[in-house]
């Protein structure tokens, strides 16, 4: 009797304490990147509401994301699967090119953002990486929930996605150059040729 | 002989000349299989026929619905907006709770219910959201999102011409949610007549205005707008329907020991 409940104490322990070694690295984790995300929101913050000129946001605001973003993973996820097909000069120029639209999109509409503020939540392990909730409060604006997704994959946290109210911003994007691509014979030229004019709209 | 008053039959004849002039999309090749699997996660086989309506519907968007969202938002003032946007929430409330009853939520429920007895009196006929400081916050629902909830699939991605992206169950949840809103039923004569149709139009443009920012913005940066704004309907879609589903919110009262938060 005294052995078998021995023998089913042990059994029942030993996968508790085996549990316990990857769950630790993985609360690491997960702090690392709650942390990170706070660090990356106040820095965003303090540049939106902050006394510089427009110019000179867009500038700070640009140094934050190439700090926080996996901006080339990005780029390579919403090129998808004509990333293999296309030249390697081609994806130089696409990489090049999405980093300066996003940069445009992100930093186009600095002016809404004025007086808000991030409340940052929990963070939740998922495939390929962690992902923390927060909520992003614009005066005038309901709260919108927002997830930020971290990858520590390149060895420091850094963000690939960003989910708005349930929608993720890379597949959003992915769809629409796979689209694009689908209507212009996959060519992956025509689709650098369309950056390239998006980008000097703005210039 | 009497002329045709009614509009329908011509209509529904250019929209069947555009269904069969459009057709269907065509599948990709079986021997590039990254193709098929994205033509079958993007879920539009009658994308030639949807674009047509989505250019239609950009069409009317441009001459009609924007220029006046554009002038509600400038001539109205944003409290009054506001106002009117809580008054409008209140008024398809009731729609929500039997919605929320038959998903078998009964927290959300709960919320609902006491979003419309307290809106609809502190809050003065639902001009003032006073509900979701008292702790009751407001969610979305339909009928679209309780089929789903039942479990019935999607069915392909459709652009239908006034109402937008939709697909088969969320515009059979649509049709239901009408026929279930119990003000669609309650009273007769020009006065209930013109407050009815007074409330669908000041709906349509509240939305619109609500929506004219984030439009303009894909609409802009967008390389093809109908793509996103199908992608991230979908996305929406199933954000939504997975928030009523994993919302189990244990349904003690206060005063009693509550279970461990998960």
């Amino acid at each position: 009797m005294l052995t078998r409940r021995i023998l089913l104490l042990s059994v029942t322990a030993l996968p508790v304490a085996l549990g316990l070694a990857p769950s630790r690295a993985w609360a690491q984790n997960l702090e690392q990147a709650v942390a990170f995300i706070e660090r990356t929101s106040n820095d965003i913050v303090a540049v939106a509401n902050g006394p510089a000129s427009p110019v000179d946001k867009m500038k700070q605001l640009q140094a934050v994301i190439d700090r926080a973003v996996d901006v080339n993973e990005v780029a390579r996820f919403c090129l998808g699967r004509f990333w293999r097909i296309a030249s390697a000069a081609q994806q130089k120029e696409y990489l090049d090119l999405f980093h300066r639209v996003l940069m445009i999109n992100i930093t186009g509409k600095l002016g809404e953002y004025q007086g808000v503020s991030i409340a940052i939540g929990r963070g939740q392990p998922r495939e390929g990486g962690v992902v923390v909730a927060s909520v992003v409060n614009r005066p005038g604006n309901p709260p919108s929930k927002v997830e930020w997704v971290v990858s520590t994959e390149s060895g420091s946290p850094k963000i690939v996605d960003v989910i708005a109210e349930g929608t993720s911003l890379r597949l959003t994007q992915r769809s629409d150059y796979s689209a694009y691509l689908g209507r212009n014979n996959n060519n992956v030229q025509a689709l650098i040729d369309a950056m390239k004019q998006q980008a000097s709209q703005q210039d | 002989m009497r002329r045709l008053s009614c509009p329908f039959p011509p209509l529904a004849a250019v929209v069947a000349f555009a269904v069969a002039l459009a057709g269907c999309a065509s599948k990709p090749p079986a021997d590039d299989p990254d193709a098929v699997a994205e033509y079958n996660q993007t879920n539009d086989p009658m994308e030639p026929t949807n674009r047509v309506f989505y250019a239609i519907n950009d069409g009317l968007d441009t001459v009609i619905m924007r220029p006046l969202a554009v002038a509600y938002k400038y001539v109205v003032p944003d409290t009054v907006r506001s106002h009117a946007h809580n008054v409008l929430s209140n008024l398809s409330m009731p729609v929500a709770l039997f919605n929320d009853m038959m998903q078998g939520r009964p927290r959300r429920a709960g919320d609902s219910l006491m979003r419309i007895v307290v809106n609809s009196t502190v809050g003065v006929a639902g001009i003032f959201d006073v509900a979701t400081g008292w702790g009751w916050p407001k969610h979305e629902t339909d009928a679209g999102m309780t089929l789903a909830l039942w479990g019935l699939p999607e069915g392909p991605f459709l652009f239908l011409p006034v109402l937008g992206p939709s697909s088969p169950r969320d515009a059979t949840g649509f049709a239901s949610d009408l026929a279930m809103d119990p003000l669609t039923w309650v009273g007769q004569g020009v006065v209930v007549s013109a407050l009815g149709w007074s409330r669908y139009s000041l709906s349509a443009v509240n939305t619109r205005a609500d929506l004219l920012v984030d439009l303009d913005k894909i609409k802009e940066q967008a390389l093809d707008p109908y793509a996103t704004i199908r992608s991230l309907y979908q996305q929406h879609r199933q954000s939504q329907i997975e928030d009523a589903r994993s919302d189990d919110r244990a349904t003690v009262p206060a005063w009693f020991a509550q279970p461990r938060q998960p």
